[in-house]
């Protein structure tokens, strides 16, 4: 199978699992009471009218007593042309409300992610170099609290101790302050460094158990043997190859923080981004909002995967396309 | 000091090792059944014939009422029993030679201890202490050996000493808002975690490995389509369906757990696949297919042996994972709030943080320490049960 042959068969899989996932969330959509003809059904007996009646006319309202597969096609249809519905919640359109909650959620992830791309090998690479040595030890303990301590109990902390203790972090996110300010950046430090301590840990662990094989190798051997200097040596022969192995776990650990820690996060910073938009969805029962946020993380998580792998085919030319 | 005796291959009891016969079971198999059969009646017994509001030892007169939660938790303690426990004890060699692997990394030596105390607590404590009681007198008192401000608690249990409330040894790890003990709350939230940690292994080990041997033996296209579907699988963001389940149905711990072991075995599917394929190259395996060994013997005495160590890794891996899930959506208050599991005592104790930190402290460290524990005894396990993975590393 050639290059292009294979890129196509990917982003095809990648079409039919998102496919899935949105089917599978029709059915189970479908499959339950609707919260909205309840609520019509509970104000119509509470105000002596019909509760069956309000139900039905709930249901034919919003297109629920046509049968099944035709209900599926406009799901479908909707979800694939962004026509997302309607927020009764937030008096908006979804996709209007997810595209207001992406621009604070980005304003933390993109400087979260950069960071830990970037210092994860860094540290991981330096961490090998100097093995066993009390550098290597004080690395690999940071990364092992980052990835053990729950990332919301320890924003509580750093909050009650910045925030509450010290003054230094205004308590609740203000959502005036330009993007590229230092009061912005002061109120996202926190935030992001939460964050970075949850994800860096385990790039660090991989990055630094797979160069630690590159250490010893016969090129590295040939490399210092030349008398290339050792910031060169590691930065050419090591970094390059630890890459690779890193970039199959990189996005998916990074996408799978995403989805769950953002919510948390942000519910403990109260930034109105994307996760806090979720959360307040799901408790005001606004169904086309929580349908709407989810797929988009649902979708961010498929073309996630779609890219790593497409990279990763990209980066080492060793893997053959037929065994994927 | 004398060398032990070994095992000498003219000795080998070679009937006992190659049982021929389907219905001739091991001790441990016969163990299993017998105290798997009583547990399951009661099981049957509970849920079909008692009332949902009569406990479950009304006829011998105990108070003690059983969810099926607890009823498939003890079973999976006694599959751990039987299958895991008991076999150490039998072949104690090995297990002396994984002791002394396992010793070498005393992080993990004392993260056993630690996960220890966290079983034997959740097993035990809630049996001979009571359940924490809602006192609102005796609400916010700090911890032993703490002190704080005494307009803080209504009353003080301790002594008063400068306008300040000492703890007492009767609460020692302080109180909530409502009075209810810290750490009595921390132990109950003992029993959901490990509850959590069993039953998820279980179902997670379970499905992961018949369905990667399946997958491994049917090749083909049927091998194809198996593997699709673990890849779909491992694409599913659990813990956003998990929400839009819980939204659309509401859903108890049992829904989470069944959940999101159902999205976690994909990559117990895809090692055990992976595994049994290379593996079944071997030579040792040819010799024992042309000796007459059928498919099932094959997988049950050399596949899953092999890959147990392995499986036995990722596993304890995957259960920190789980116990923050469930930690983060107690947090969130869209857990099941009658759970008294230790994210529950987090976001109870929130609004309280600034003038009595430690209801949020004391579970919040207990979590850190076993999620820690977990990871720990995951690294040494893989090097104590694999000695090919220490001789690749270096």
């Amino acid at each position: 199978m050639g290059f292009g042959r294979y890129v196509t068969a990917r982003v095809l899989w990648a079409a039919v699992v998102s496919l899935i996932i949105v089917t599978v969330t029709f059915l189970l959509l479908s499959a339950a009471p609707n919260p909205a003809v309840q609520r019509a059904a509970t104000q119509a007996a509470l105000q002596g009218g019909d509760p069956a009646e309000a139900a039905e006319r709930a249901r034919e309202l919003r297109g629920l007593n046509q049968p099944l597969y035709v209900r599926y096609f406009d799901f479908i249809r909707n979800v694939y042309t962004l026509e997302w519905g309607w927020s009764v919640s937030r008096s908006q359109p979804v996709m209007e409300a997810v595209t207001q909650a992406l621009y604070y959620t980005a304003q933390y992830s993109i400087p979260w992610t950069i960071l830990t791309v970037i210092l994860g090998p860094l540290v991981g690479v330096y961490s090998a170099a100097n093995m066993y040595s009390w550098k290597d030890h004080a690395a690999t303990g940071f990364a092992f609290f980052g990835y053990a301590i729950p990332n919301f109990f320890f924003g509580i902390i750093l909050l009650l101790v910045f925030g509450v203790w010290l003054e230094w972090i205004p308590i609740t996110y203000k959502t005036g302050v330009p993007v590229f300010s230092v009061q912005n950046a002061i109120q996202l430090a926190i935030p992001v460094f939460v964050l970075v301590t949850g994800s860096i840990g385990a790039v660090m662990r991989v990055s630094r158990n797979e160069s630690a094989e590159f250490q010893n190798a016969d090129f590295m051997k040939t490399a210092k043997a030349k008398g290339v200097s050792p910031l060169r040596a590691y930065a050419y022969h090591v970094m390059r190859p630890t890459l690779v192995p890193l970039s199959t776990t990189l996005v998916g650990q990074l996408l799978a923080l995403f989805l769950g820690a953002s919510l948390l996060v942000e519910v403990v910073f109260s930034i109105p981004g994307l996760g806090r938009l979720t959360y307040e969805a799901l408790l005001a029962q606004d169904t086309n909002l929580v349908l709407g946020t989810t797929l988009f993380f649902t979708f961010v998580a498929v073309i996630g995967n779609l890219i790593e792998d497409l990279v990763f085919t990209v980066l080492d030319p060793r893997i053959s396309y037929d065994d994927r | 000091m004398a060398t032990e005796e070994s095992e000498r291959f003219d000795k080998v009891d070679w009937n006992d090792l190659s049982r021929s016969g389907r219905f001739d079971l091991s001790i441990n198999s016969i163990g299993m059944l017998l105290t798997a059969l009583p547990l399951t009646l009661l099981g049957v017994y509970s849920t079909a014939f008692t009332g949902p509001r009569t406990a479950t030892f009304e006829f011998i007169g105990l108070e003690q009422n059983l969810e099926s939660l607890d009823f498939f938790f003890i079973f999976t303690l006694l599959l751990a029993f039987w299958y895991l426990a008991l076999p150490l004890y039998q072949n104690p060699r090995m297990t002396r030679y994984y002791w002394k692997e396992f010793k070498r990394n005393r992080p993990a030596v004392v993260s056993l201890g630690w996960l220890g105390i966290v079983f034997v607590g959740g097993l035990v404590g809630p049996l001979i202490m009571d359940p924490p009681q809602q006192q609102l007198l005796i609400g916010y008192q700090p911890p032993v050996f703490t002190s704080v401000v005494d307009t803080t608690p209504a009353t003080c249990v301790g002594d008063v000493v400068n306008g300040r409330c000492f703890g007492t040894w009767q609460h020692p790890l302080g109180t909530t808002q409502g009075g209810k003990d810290v750490f009595t709350m921390i132990v109950y939230g003992m029993t959901i975690s490990m509850q959590i940690a069993f039953i998820t292994t279980t179902i997670v080990a379970t499905i992961g490995i018949s369905f990667g041997t399946l997958s491994a033996y049917a090749g083909g296209w049927i091998d194809e389509i198996m593997m699709r579907f673990v890849d779909i699988i491992l694409s599913f963001p659990t813990f956003l369906m998990f929400l839009l389940i819980l939204y659309i149905y509401g859903a108890g711990l049992g829904m989470f757990i069944v959940v999101f072991s159902l999205f976690a075995w994909g990559g117990t599917a895809r090692y055990i696949r992976s595994k049994s394929l290379s593996i079944s190259e071997e030579e040792f395996i040819k010799a024992s297919r042309i000796s007459g060994a059928s498919t099932y013997q094959v997988i049950r005495g050399h596949v899953v042996p092999n890959a147990a160590s392995s499986i036995i890794t990722q596993l304890t891996l995957l259960i920190p994972g789980f116990l923050l899930a469930e930690a983060q959506l107690a947090f969130l208050g869209i857990g099941d709030s009658a759970v008294p599991s230790w994210g529950q005592l987090i976001s109870a104790g929130r609004s309280d943080l600034s003038f009595a930190p430690w209801i949020v402290l004391a579970p919040g460290i207990v979590l850190f320490f076993t999620i820690l524990a977990f990871n720990f005894l995951g690294d040494a396990l893989l090097d104590a049960l694999n000695p090919e993975a220490e001789a690749e590393s270096e």
